[in-house]
């Protein structure tokens, strides 16, 4: 297996007012090339500033990060993102097609490939038909759904999710949950996603990363030992699926 | 439906301009008072100079300084906005003049433009475009600055360059801030247009309406307050229409919320 993310030694302080605050504290952790990974933890504990660094947003006190094999100092190519706001993410003066070529414009595919391109990504997530529309025209989850298809329409190797499904209601969101394994079925794209849902993490991940403390560290790595392909109906009525999401869910809790 | 709903808008908006008009009109009937002449005998009098015969003189050359000048306010207005808005440095140095700079009041530089460009129609639209621009400048610097973080972010990781962030992320998220310096500096533009007519000038319907004022053409320079009114209404409307229809995301987005 291939290691497509390392996370070295990182830690995090930002200043505040009443002195630095410490957010993460030597955090090392591999993502190997198309797993599916998530970010778990309490509330607070640092999950989105690990991401931010993961994507480049901004960079570590100390420690690295590297994408296949390189240290990164900005967002790295071939990296794509979807977040929790979609409302706020995508740009609301542009329609669904143009906010997905408004990110193409560095790949210079010409007028018929980047055609192509929207049209197969809005395929992809079930949105075929729906690219003149404007993202605020659309439901909650059709709009998350458009911010996959832009993602995917990059062609990236690694897919960074911030809370995606937060925002949707709890049909959706199981649907979108199914959209994010097909995706990473289709593509063999390296996924790493923060939630706060732990029955979500363990139904989508290859392995949970499990951030607690004051600073974060790394409290524990789960590999999820549950079957490929993965249903609602079945896998959330695997005794496994138990077993890990109490596990899971108490060392979240600090119980553990 | 929509149509009776149009109606409707149309009997809520109309019924007190027409009720004002239709009480000047019958109020000054009897007239006498030279300065106050009855409304008729202005419409007639406005009937037979604008509409259309003086327009080429006096019309034509104050529309033509104010759509140049305010030309000038929007591409500077807005460009040197984004840039400036887009990088803090730069906006800690120019901020102070530009408070300083707009706090002029428009009308009172007009003297100086004079000084520079003699009395001809470049003093005008130099005016026009400089009172135009400093509304335009500081909503667009206050909307790039505002852009949301989310949208800043995702710009980012999709690797957009610095300057492709500005023109196709910050400064379309910035427009319904920037409309609102738009249509400040387009009301302010107006209102230079005529006023630095009232210096040396022969042509344009401020200078016809000060020229009829001073030689007691009372009528004519009713007439011409009338016009200006109608022309600022109607410029005021064109606005509001490339507003809705430049805004229409925002619009839409703000209807569903």
């Amino acid at each position: 297996m291939t290691i497509e993310i390392s996370i070295r030694g990182v830690c995090m302080e930002f200043p505040g007012a009443d002195g630095v605050k410490h957010v993460l504290d030597n955090i090392s952790y591999d993502v190997q090339e198309h797993h599916f990974v998530s970010i778990v933890g309490p509330s607070g504990v640092g999950k989105t500033t690990l991401l931010r660094l993961l994507t480049g947003l901004a960079k570590p006190t100390s420690g690295e990060i590297q994408v296949s094999g390189q240290r990164i100092s900005g967002p790295p190519k071939g990296l794509a993102v979807v977040l929790q706001d979609y409302t706020r993410s995508l740009m609301p003066w542009l329609t669904v097609e143009k906010n997905i070529a408004l990110t193409l414009r560095k790949q210079k595919l010409g007028r018929a490939n980047m055609r192509e391109r929207i049209e197969s990504s809005l395929e992809e997530v079930g949105l075929a038909g729906t690219g003149k529309s404007y993202p605020w025209q659309l439901s909650g989850g059709m709009q998350q759904r458009a911010s996959i298809a832009r993602a995917l329409a990059t062609r990236p190797d690694i897919l960074v999710m911030d809370e995606p499904f937060a925002s949707v209601d709890a049909q959706t969101r199981f649907d979108l949950e199914d959209l994010v394994l097909k995706v990473r079925d289709d593509f063999g794209i390296t996924t790493v996603m923060v939630t706060h849902d732990i029955d979500e993490a363990v139904y989508l991940s290859d392995e949970i990363v499990v951030l607690h403390g004051k600073p974060a560290q790394v409290r524990d790595v789960v590999t999820v030992d549950v079957p490929f392909p993965r249903s609602q109906m079945q896998t959330r009525n695997d005794p496994r699926f138990a077993e890990l999401r109490t596990h899971v869910y108490a060392m979240v809790r600090g119980l553990e | 439906m929509r149509l009776w709903r149009w109606l409707l808008a149309i009997v809520i908006g109309a019924w007190l301009p027409l009720l004002l008009v239709w009480w000047w009109w019958t109020a000054s009937a009897e007239s006498t008072n030279p300065f106050f002449p009855p409304l008729e005998l202005i419409w007639t009098r406005f009937q037979e100079l604008w509409l259309f015969a003086e327009w080429p003189t006096h019309v034509l050359p104050s529309l033509r300084n104010l759509a140049f000048g305010y030309a000038i306010g929007v591409v500077v207005g807005v460009i040197g906005g984004a840039l400036l808005g887009s990088s803090r440095t730069a906006a800690r140095y120019v901020e102070p003049v530009v408070d300083f700079m707009r706090s002029i009041p428009p009308v009172a530089t007009v003297p100086v433009f004079i000084i520079f460009f003699g009395l001809d129609a470049s003093m005008r639209i130099a005016a026009i475009a400089v009172a135009a621009t400093f509304p335009i400048l500081i909503s667009t610097i206050q909307g790039v600055r505002a852009t949301d973080p989310t949208l800043l972010a995702t710009a980012s990781v999709f690797r957009l360059s610095p300057s492709e962030t500005l023109w196709r992320v910050r400064l379309p998220a910035a427009m319904p801030i920037v409309f609102s310096g738009l249509q400040v500096g387009l009301q302010i533009a107006f209102v230079v247009t005529i006023a630095s007519e009232y210096l040396g000038s022969g042509f344009g319907i401020g200078a016809f309406t000060l020229i009829a004022a001073d030689s007691f053409l009372i009528l004519d320079a009713w007439t011409g307050v009338l016009l200006m009114g109608l022309l600022g209404y109607a410029i005021a409307t064109a606005f509001d229409i490339v507003e809705r229809i430049s805004l229409r995301w925002y619009f839409g987005q703000k209807k569903l919320a």
